[in-house]
């Protein structure tokens, strides 16, 4: 029962799948599935957005719209 | 149909559609064949939001979006950049997403960090650095910067290197454009819009060389040629954007706002400290000095303003601010008092100005997010205002920070253009009706609350 609430299903086009399927064969993928999750947890590590604007990109960014005459 | 929009952040139309004219074949081409006109920006009329009420269709007050930074609560001085994670609303790409159609989004502000989309983004010169993730999806950025090594967001201003600054600012618009021209050949697209920042930053700082009526004019004929260059080459990309695209695809370039000669800066904070609305504890204050550099005397003071190209003020109000002294009952008697001592404010020289004062709701019809109590627009723009303070007088000839060539000024420039048809027309328009304008040519009816019509005429290229 537990196992059944960590996976849900999402659709994907059936050429994907088969593409995926070739792009797969005799690597370390064991299904599409694996893939595809790796895939998308790979994408969704960059760029989160709680470390978007630290403290340093915000002089940054703020030290140059000074320059530029938007902030004083 | 597929649409593409070329923004030119800050071009303006007497340049672009008056003395620049002869040296820009392929835009002069596009308004002699399309529509062109006059695009009035937003109040007030400042880079964001008025790229997002293009791309959203929304108000700054339904975005909660009025300038470069917000004030973080109700505190004094703790401010906030505006981020894409601020923007609340759909822009026209995230419509067409929903319709599966995908975009090319690069350096629309503020889009940074990247939203992701069906397609790809590049996000804006409010990026901290190359460093960061500037793309989606993330693996573009390792392209970029094979592809562009010299890629930038924008030029930080140094006043002393005046003319090496032109030549970098040339290269980051030659290189965004070069970038975009390339995707546009690879990438699968059916939407694409592009910012370059680049000519608000050379109106900015070089305006004296261009234009006779400023008192900083300089009749310099090398920085002249090389102002003029500079457009040139933009020019010459948007001809070869132009030339590959077939004539099922309508060309829209535009602008936020435009730009006009800047006769000084107003220290307005000084003069609030003068008219008794803001106390200062420090006995000596050091030219230039802001307002978090010297000790401010909260519990004794009853406004404090913002710079920038147009001001900002606050009023400290009880139960607002945390040292707030105006009692809630008194605060419109204080507007209206404040208001009328903002107008009157004069010249160096005694001379009328025609200062604009507002509050937000006089503008908008929704008001979120920080927004000031008042916003003046100093003799119409003209003068910016200074937030600094410690200086001799309220006049400063010369800006406190940054460049002082130009302000921004209320039109912006658009042209509308399909190859195959001569239109030949000039319809001045609104920033608000850049996006009806977008989703109407792609047949996209449902409003999702975007008040705005298309632009007239649009029937045309049709």
């Amino acid at each position: 029962m537990a196992d059944e609430k960590k996976y849900t299903t999402v659709s994907i086009p059936t050429p994907l799948f088969e593409k995926i399927q070739n792009k797969i064969k005799d690597t370390g993928f064991t299904s599409v599935s694996d893939y595809v999750t790796f895939v998308l947890r790979e994408i969704l590590a960059h760029g989160s957005s709680d470390e978007a604007f630290n403290e340093e990109d915000e002089k940054k960014v703020k030290d140059r719209l000074r320059s530029l005459g938007y902030l004083d | 149909m597929r649409v593409v929009v070329i923004g030119l952040d800050c071009a303006a139309p007497d340049l672009i559609f008056g003395k620049l004219k002869e040296y820009l074949p392929n835009l002069t081409s596009m308004t002699e064949d399309g529509i062109y006109g006059r695009l009035r920006s937003t109040d007030p009329p400042i880079t964001v939001p008025a790229w997002m009420v293009m791309t959203t269709g929304r108000t700054p007050g339904e975005l909660g979006l009025y300038g470069f930074r917000s004030r973080v609560g109700n505190s004094y001085n703790k401010i906030k950049i505006p981020m894409s994670t601020d923007i609340k609303f759909d822009t026209v790409w995230d419509i067409l997403g929903k319709r599966n159609k995908k975009s090319i989004i690069i350096a629309v502000p503020p889009s940074y960090p990247p939203k992701p989309l069906p397609g790809l983004m590049v996000s804006d010169f409010l990026t901290p650095d190359r460093d960061k993730e500037f793309t989606y999806p993330p693996g573009l950025k390792r392209e970029i910067l094979r592809d562009f090594p010299d890629y930038q967001f924008d030029v930080k201003f140094r006043k002393p290197e005046k003319e090496k600054i032109l030549q970098e600012i040339f290269n980051m618009t030659d290189t965004r454009f070069r970038m975009a021209e390339k995707f546009l050949d690879e990438k699968e697209w059916d939407f694409f819009f592009m910012v370059e920042i680049g000519i608000d930053r050379v109106h900015h700082a070089f305006w004296r060389y261009i234009d006779e009526t400023s008192h900083l004019y300089e009749d310099n004929k090398e920085m002249r040629d090389k102002f003029i260059g500079y457009f040139q080459m933009v020019d010459d990309h948007v001809g070869r954007i132009v030339s590959k695209l077939d004539d099922d695809t309508v060309v829209l370039v535009v602008s936020d706002h435009g730009a006009k000669a800047m006769k000084g800066a107003f220290a307005i904070n000084q003069w609030l400290i003068k008219e008794g609305y803001l106390k200062i504890k420090n006995d000596s204050i050091k030219e230039g000095s802001s307002l978090e550099e010297v000790d401010v005397d909260w519990s004794n003071s009853k406004a404090w303003a913002w710079g920038g190209y147009y001001a900002r003020i606050f009023l400290n109000i009880k139960g607002r601010e945390e040292q707030g002294i105006i009692e809630k009952e008194n605060v419109r008697e204080e507007i209206n008092k404040l208001k009328s001592k903002l107008i009157g404010i004069r010249g160096p020289d005694g001379e009328e100005w025609k200062t604009r004062v507002f509050e937000p709701e006089e503008v908008y019809e929704e008001v979120n997010g920080d927004r000031s109590d008042l916003f003046v627009y100093l003799d119409d723009l003209n003068w910016r205002a200074a937030g600094t303070i410690g200086y001799k007088t309220d006049y400063l000839l010369e800006n406190d920070t940054g460049p002082d060539d130009a302000v921004h000024d209320y039109d912006g420039i658009y042209i509308i253009y399909r190859k195959g048809k001569k239109i030949g027309k000039r319809i001045d328009s609104s920033i608000y009706r850049v996006a009806p304008t977008i989703l109407e040519l792609y047949r996209v009816r449902k409003r999702y609350g975007i008040k705005g019509e298309p632009m007239e005429g649009l029937y045309l290229v049709e």
